[in-house]
């Protein structure tokens, strides 16, 4: 899935996806959820808090 | 540098802000004296629409380009950050002009900065930089990120 793809069904643009690889962001709740409800895994696999 | 959508408009708001008020500023300054005439209001609205014009222009010019011109949660919060570093720093410059009209102190070998003409232009000062540390401070975000 390309970043362009992610960021158009989470509803975010292709820079937030972008910020939030590089852990220049961190995304809201809603927005986190959607992400790995995308990639079909629980957060806890898609998000490391350090 | 690759530059998002968001970044490139505020770069474009940004010069535009500063050339056009820069130069307007610049001229009413060098041209200080006692008892100048104070702007029209006709002639500020002209200024705040050039500024308008050109940023709309250079803003439609940068859309043709960029299929999605999508404001998301990311670009709100930092839109709100950096409006409070505008808010704080026109604060603490509105602030120095009440005590400096109060004391009357540093103002005494330049008389003409409290006339309503310098004051008028001190004031629309103030309120330029303000809009420069908000674009500043977004990029600033943009860039660097949180």
């Amino acid at each position: 899935m390309s970043q362009q793809t992610l960021a158009e069904k989470v509803g975010v643009t292709r820079q937030t996806i972008i910020a939030i690889e590089k852990d220049k962001y961190s995304p809201s709740l809603e927005v986190a959820f959607k992400i790995s409800n995308e990639f079909k895994a629980p957060l806890e696999e898609v998000f490391i808090y350090d | 540098m690759d530059f998002s959508y968001k970044e490139k408009g505020l770069i474009v708001s940004l010069v535009v802000t500063l050339l056009i008020f820069g130069w307007y500023l610049y001229g009413a300054f060098s041209n200080l004296s006692l008892n100048p005439e104070l702007p029209g209001f006709v002639e500020i609205i002209i200024l705040v629409v050039w500024v308008a014009v050109l940023e709309s222009i250079i803003q439609g010019f940068l859309a043709l380009k960029n299929k999605s011109q999508l404001e998301d949660e990311r670009d709100k919060l930092i839109e709100k950050i950096s409006y409070r570093y505008g808010y704080w720093f026109l604060s603490a410059c509105i602030w120095f002009l009440m005590v400096q009209i109060l004391l009357d102190a540093r103002f005494d070998h330049l008389p003409v900065l409290t006339t309503p003409y310098g004051m008028f232009h001190l004031l629309l000062l103030f309120f330029v930089l303000a809009e420069v540390t908000n674009f500043v401070a977004q990029l600033y975000y943009y860039r660097k990120g949180f």
